[in-house]
């Protein structure tokens, strides 16, 4: 675990770094992916730039909303660099709204963005896992076996090991997708959609710190199966507009150059 | 095409079933969440308790604070990120009643001098308790990587956020406290 580095008095968040690397080398498989799919790269990088920005300024302005009296005499911190002053749930939702109304302007097509994007959030999850890693955040559970790591005073699964590999194979998942070509659009983000959603559920159980219902129900592994759900039933219902293997029709033969 | 969608409907449903099978059995024998009962200085754990003395030498057993929200801060002297939100931490002890709130400020003293320690005291004017780890026992317990270090512990005593590093803000500190003085009884 590596959660800071301190350079004299600088204490560098290595999580936040690790992150920063992930959206840029999640941002350039994308663009990568993009331009050999004749998809305008340019708009992928401002659509993520805009979905950024927002969401930072929405997790920002949702810590503050959330406690209002904590803000009222200064009202000049919300502009304050501390990192901790942030609603990830917030900063979802508005970064995910900006660039769903970056995309409704631009008129760019649903899924052919949505699978742009796909390679890049493959990386990005990989790097998710990384962080984790390095902060000790999402631990593992207490556990006996052979492979279990000395961490938090306990023997726990090395659950942040097991994150970066699932992402590893989801991402590996949307790699075999990507080499057929006869998909329609779609179906890679919604592949490494439920890959991703299948490995939540999975590897959830493993965690330490989950946040938990009454009955032992976990919140996170429920979202993950409703969201595998939906995304089983469209892709279901994209893999229609696949075209059904046909075996060579000879009454299309032309009769003139035929034998 | 029919046949390829009864397929996927067959696998989807299969998946589906699993992965509700799965759920289940997390529920019924996995419950492996740490529950703030053991002690380690991380989000979600028990506060390690400590016996410290201050300048005054009155003494503070963190575990008799239970039922108030403690708010902990590591610092020295010569940090200045340290000393850049020390007047926030000052502001911050007076805006709850100490029945609510326990403010601890806990000077790395094995890596401080205590003439220094008494003056940045005299010149913050500091009237919340002032810690002294003189052997380093607190901070080698806390597993402090970085000054200043701060920790939000609700009620129960359990760690609900950590800050490595600084300086913070007071309606960062504010936000956070409310959130823990919210939950009291």
């Amino acid at each position: 675990m590596l959660p800071v580095i301190q350079i004299g008095p600088l204490v560098l968040q290595t999580p936040f770094l690790i992150l920063i690397v992930g959206v840029w080398l999640g941002l350039t498989t994308s663009e990568r992916y993009a331009r050999h799919q004749a998809y305008d790269a340019n708009h992928l990088s401002d659509l993520v730039l805009v979905g950024l920005v927002a969401g930072l300024l929405g997790a920002r302005l949702s810590y503050a909303a959330l406690q209002p009296a904590a803000f009222s005499g200064n009202l000049l911190s919300i502009l304050s660099p501390t990192p901790t002053m942030l609603d990830p749930l917030g900063g979802l939702v508005v970064g995910i709204l900006a660039a769903v109304i970056y995309a409704q302007r631009k008129q760019l097509p649903l899924w052919q963005t949505l699978d742009a994007l796909t390679p890049g959030l493959a990386v990005f999850f990989i790097a998710l896992g990384v962080a984790n890693l390095a902060s000790g955040e999402a631990f593992g559970a207490t556990t006996n076996l052979p492979w279990g790591i000395n961490l938090w005073g306990e023997t726990r699964h090395p659950a942040q090991i097991y994150e970066i590999l699932g992402a590893t194979a989801s991402a590996v998942v949307v790699y075999r997708l990507q080499l057929a070509k006869h998909w329609p659009a779609g179906v890679f983000f919604l592949g490494w959609t439920a890959s991703t959603a299948l490995m939540r559920v999975f590897l959830e159980t493993f965690r330490g710190g989950s946040l938990m219902w009454p009955g032992g129900l976990r919140p996170a592994q429920i979202g993950a199966w409703l969201i595998l759900a939906v995304v089983l039933i469209i892709l279901g219902k994209r893999w229609q507009a696949v075209p059904a293997p046909t075996a060579p029709d000879t009454a299309t033969i032309d009769p003139q150059v035929g034998p | 095409m029919n046949s390829y969608r009864r397929k996927w409907n067959w696998i989807s449903a299969g998946i589906l079933l699993l992965s509700a099978v799965w759920i289940g059995l997390t529920a019924a024998f996995a419950p492996a969440t740490t529950g703030g009962d053991t002690p380690f200085p991380r989000v979600g754990f028990s506060a390690p308790d400590f016996d410290l003395s201050g300048l005054d030498g009155s003494t503070v057993k963190l575990s008799n604070y239970r039922g108030r929200v403690v708010f902990l801060n590591f610092w020295a002297s010569w940090c200045p990120p340290c000393r850049a939100e020390m007047p926030a931490i000052q502001k911050l002890s007076s805006v709850y009643p100490p029945e609510q709130v326990a403010i601890f400020s806990i000077n790395a003293t094995n890596q401080d001098n205590l003439e220094d320690v008494q003056a940045f005291i005299v010149e913050y004017g500091l009237t919340f308790p002032v810690l002294l780890d003189i052997d380093g026992s607190v901070n080698r317990k806390y597993q402090i990587q970085a000054l200043p270090s701060s920790f939000f512990i609700d009620a129960k005593g359990e760690i609900r956020k950590v800050v490595i590093g600084g300086p913070l803000t007071e309606a960062m500190m504010r936000a956070e406290i409310a959130q823990l003085v919210e939950e009291l009884p």
